[in-house]
């Protein structure tokens, strides 16, 4: 019994004991492999899915399709595991900001099952966020189970995205970074080293599984300093594209929400908008993997018109599916609609400088990728490691790299906050380690009430008073009702000093003429940011706390700023 | 410090009786009601080592038009003045964050399945949830409005059973009303539960706070529970130990819930003592 009980607290373990980061290392190992199982299972579901929906796509009525994946892929979400939450990728960033990671056991499972049913029937999304919940909820619920502490779920949160991703595209380093770009937003030793044997885990899963396979065949351009130079457009219409697919997705988002149908039947609709899209343009059909694979061949073979529209298409294709309730994430679409942006804009500069030797269309489709993904993840690095390491293609990397950074550039100016982190942002829920907002929210009110203060009651006359002054070093003297014991009010040491040197005075005024009654008041419950911000307005240092008309103590900038400090150090000193 | 519980209006009769109970253990406590009436038939609770879904049974959101005025009508009648919940955190737009810095927690048996279902022995998933991840006890109510005149606790001497002893203490201190302890002896004597008392330095609020250790010498667990008197608040650990423990050797906590329709104040693994 004592052998299994030590089992769950691997952090007692003598050799843990020595150096926590070897426990961390194994345990990153664990959720790695976990992790990429779940994007192995979702990778082989989609195709097997794919495989069966394909002997209908010649019926009249296949336009259905989407419509019946997307309603029971929410019916699954609402009814069956009663999930409630929206994509993934936003819930497990407000867990790690808010709850040190803490993820529902439910979530490693959910969203692959539903986004299989999504993505499988035709909706335009992609598998990569949901393995990214479910590879981070593993990662949380291991963490749990092996009662690690709040740093380490973190991390392991972050080992799980990692994982996941990794194995997903076969692409460790673009695993690793997006975990620590996107997830935990923290360039730390000790968050980097685990996830990166998890990226490393998930990777070899997907290799032993699937085969080591580059996700799409990798070509050799030969890039000149006028394309180089080129691609500052491409970076523009990707910028363009990436604001566009934001703002569309949320104002599906909203439209959606005024139909006042249940969940399942707006899915529905939504999935059936994109199955008529897809009568005529099925390139926005799917995840839309083998479509990316025709555009960086080259192969695509429509005229300007037709790529700029199936653009526009799949646009309106991926905000339709995840704006009505569908489930799935945006790295893929966001690959897809990059790469026809590349093509598109090809396809510009072949029309209006022909006589110029433009590099092949699918150097154009892979910096289109690049720019789609760093504009809409606001994350160039994960960008440009995601396109190199999926295409093999390294001697692109001057270009990737220029195109990601004007790209992250000019969607940060229209669109501050990516497309996860906007209502996180909105809501003030985005809380990076080191933060003020980070520290203020893992202080609380009721540890920084000062108790040690002397209460008076109203009735009191100003020469006891003063009496009560000459022993307190406090300059704050709250007041309560000497019958009921409710709070009244506060009298500064300002208030009095106009009595103070006329003894006249003293057996004339009772403190409850000069009392403030009109005081800010502190509750408990209290966010410690509003207190701090209420403080900074109204120019007040102290505050009392009180809770159904009692006082329970007071709150000060000083003591606030004390527990500030301590809390940066623990949070910063890794 | 005020202590605060926190009780999840159910807007029907047996909610009513619910928050009657909360009310009474409030004003014997010296305790304050903090209310949430739910808009939404789920809210998550994030504890220190857990995340737990709450999904609430339709009856919750009956009438929602209704419910803070009838709340508040019956805090009111018990002397309360009313304080509600509003979640200021969401996980997703319809899934509230709750937060868990909270004194007292008050339950029914469960809080998912209907009420019709909700019978002696039956303790929901939820509630189970609650109770082995949250640092504070859950009161779990008996199913209709029953004041408690005594307390018991049961101690069977293990590190769960001392923390219920001392939530005992914390109660009859704020209540006034002394403790009867109840004891099976099983593998150890008398001179033995002793012991651990004076091991853990508790002899001198046992002698301050105890009105009656009884032992429990007959075998048979739940005829003994006959005489836990049927108006006392009972105290107990729950989950204290693991699983294979409780398959092969069974579960106190379960025998007495399964047995007695009493108040119940149950103290998890979890629970670090009151303020």
């Amino acid at each position: 019994m004592r052998i299994l009980r030590s089992w769950r607290y691997p952090g007692n373990w003598p050799i843990f004991r020595f150096d926590d980061r070897l426990l961390l290392i194994l345990m990153a190992a664990i959720v790695g492999n976990f992790s990429g199982l779940a994007s192995v299972a979702l990778n082989r579901s989609l195709v097997m899915m794919s495989e069966w929906i394909h002997h209908f796509r010649h019926y009249w009525w296949v336009f259905v399709l989407p419509a019946v994946g997307a309603a029971l892929s929410s019916l699954f979400l609402e009814k069956v595991v009663n999930e409630g939450a929206g994509h993934g990728v936003p819930e497990v960033i407000y867990s790690v900001s808010r709850y040190g990671g803490l993820l529902r056991f439910r979530s490693s499972f959910s969203r692959l099952i539903s986004s299989c049913l999504t993505i499988g029937s035709g909706g335009s999304a992609g598998p990569e966020a949901p393995v990214v919940i479910s590879g981070a909820a593993i990662g949380s619920n291991i963490a749990k189970y092996f009662s690690l502490n709040d740093r380490q779920r973190v991390t392991l949160v972050g080992c799980g995205a990692a994982g996941a991703i990794s194995s997903i595209f076969n692409a460790p380093i673009a695993g690793m970074v997006f975990a620590v770009e996107v997830i935990v937003g923290e360039w730390k030793s000790v968050n980097i080293v685990p996830i990166a044997i998890a990226s490393v885990a998930g990777t070899e899963i997907s290799r032993l599984l699937q085969g080591n396979q580059i996700p799409f065949s990798h070509h050799l351009f030969n890039i000149d300093l006028l394309n180089i130079f080129a691609c500052l457009g491409l970076a523009v219409m990707s910028a363009a594209a990436s604001i566009l697919l934001t703002r569309m997705l949320r104002s599906m988002h909203t439209v959606s929400h005024k139909v006042s149908a249940p969940i399942w039947i707006r899915a529905a609709m939504g999935g059936c908008a994109v199955g008529v899209i897809g009568l005529f343009l099925p390139v926005v059909l799917g995840e839309g993997y083998h479509s990316v694979k025709i555009l960086i061949e080259g192969e695509y073979g429509q005229v300007l018109a037709v790529v700029a529209l199936a653009s526009f298409a799949k646009i309106a294709a991926t905000a339709l599916t995840l704006g009505w309730g569908g489930s799935g994430g945006i790295f893929a679409p966001c690959l897809v609609i990059g790469s026809l942006v590349g093509v598109t804009y090809h396809h510009l500069l072949a029309l209006f400088w022909p006589s110029v030797s433009w590099v092949n269309e699918g150097y154009y489709a892979l910096l289109g990728m690049a720019g789609l993904i760093s504009g809409m993840l606001q994350a160039p690095l994960t960008g440009v490691f995601l396109i190199i390491e999926i295409t093999g293609g390294w001697e692109v990397i001057l270009p990737l790299i220029m195109v990601s950074a004007v790209t992250t550039t000019l969607c940060h100016y229209f669109e501050p906050a990516s497309y996860y982190l906007k209502d996180l942002v909105e809501h003030g829920h985005l809380l990076r380690p080191g933060t003020d907002a980070r520290v203020l929210s893992d202080l609380n009110v009721t540890e920084l009430i000062e108790k040690d203060c002397i209460i008076v009651n109203q009735n009191m006359l100003l020469r006891d008073f003063v009496d009560i002054i000459k022993i307190s070093p406090r300059n704050y003297f709250p007041v309560e009702d000497d019958q009921t014991g409710n709070f009244l009010g506060i009298i500064h040491l300002d208030d009095i000093r106009p009595y103070l040197f006329d003894p006249v005075m003293y057996d004339a005024v009772f403190l409850g003429q000069i009392m403030n009654t009109k005081v800010e008041v502190v509750h408990p419950d209290d966010d410690l940011l509003d207190v701090v911000r209420k403080m900074d307005m109204k120019g007040l240092f102290s505050m009392p706390v009180v809770v159904n008309n009692r006082f329970l103590g007071l709150i000060s900038k000083a003591t606030i700023l004390d527990q500030y400090r301590k809390e940066l150090m623990v949070q910063t000193s890794h | 410090m005020e202590n605060r519980l926190l009780h999840i209006f159910r807007n029907n009769p047996f909610g009513r009786e619910t928050l009657l109970q909360s009310i009474y253990f409030c004003n014997k406590v010296g305790a304050f009601p903090v209310i949430y009436i739910p808009k939404t038939t789920k809210f998550l609770m994030y504890f220190d080592n857990d995340v737990v879904q709450v999904d609430l049974d339709k009856s919750y959101l009956i009438s929602p038009e209704t419910a803070l005025k009838r709340a508040t009508e019956l805090l009111e009648q018990g002397g309360i003045s009313a304080r509600f919940l509003d979640p200021k955190h969401f996980t997703a737009s319809t899934l509230p964050d709750i937060h868990t810095n909270f004194d007292y927690m008050c339950c029914p048996r469960s809080v998912s399945d209907m009420s019709s279902k909700i019978g002696l022995g039956y303790i929901g998933p939820r509630v189970r949830r609650i109770v082995r991840s949250a640092r504070f006890p859950v009161l779990i109510t008996s199913p209709v409005y029953k004041e408690w005149k005594s307390i018991a606790v049961f101690f069977g001497g293990s590190a769960n059973a001392i923390k219920a002893l001392r939530l005992g203490f914390h109660i009859a201190r704020a209540s006034g009303i002394q403790l009867d302890v109840f004891t099976q002896t099983e593998k150890f004597s008398k001179e033995d539960y002793q012991q651990i008392i004076k091991d853990r330095n508790l002899e001198e609020e046992m002698e301050l706070y105890v009105k009656q250790w009884h032992f429990f010498e007959n075998r048979v667990f739940e005829e003994n529970l006959y005489d836990v008197p049927h108006d006392a608040l009972v105290i107990l650990g729950a989950f204290g130990h693991g699983v294979i423990r409780n398959f092969v050797f069974g579960s106190k906590m379960e025998k007495i819930q399964s047995t007695i329709s009493n108040n119940l104040l149950i103290a998890g693994p979890n629970y670090t003592t009151i303020r």
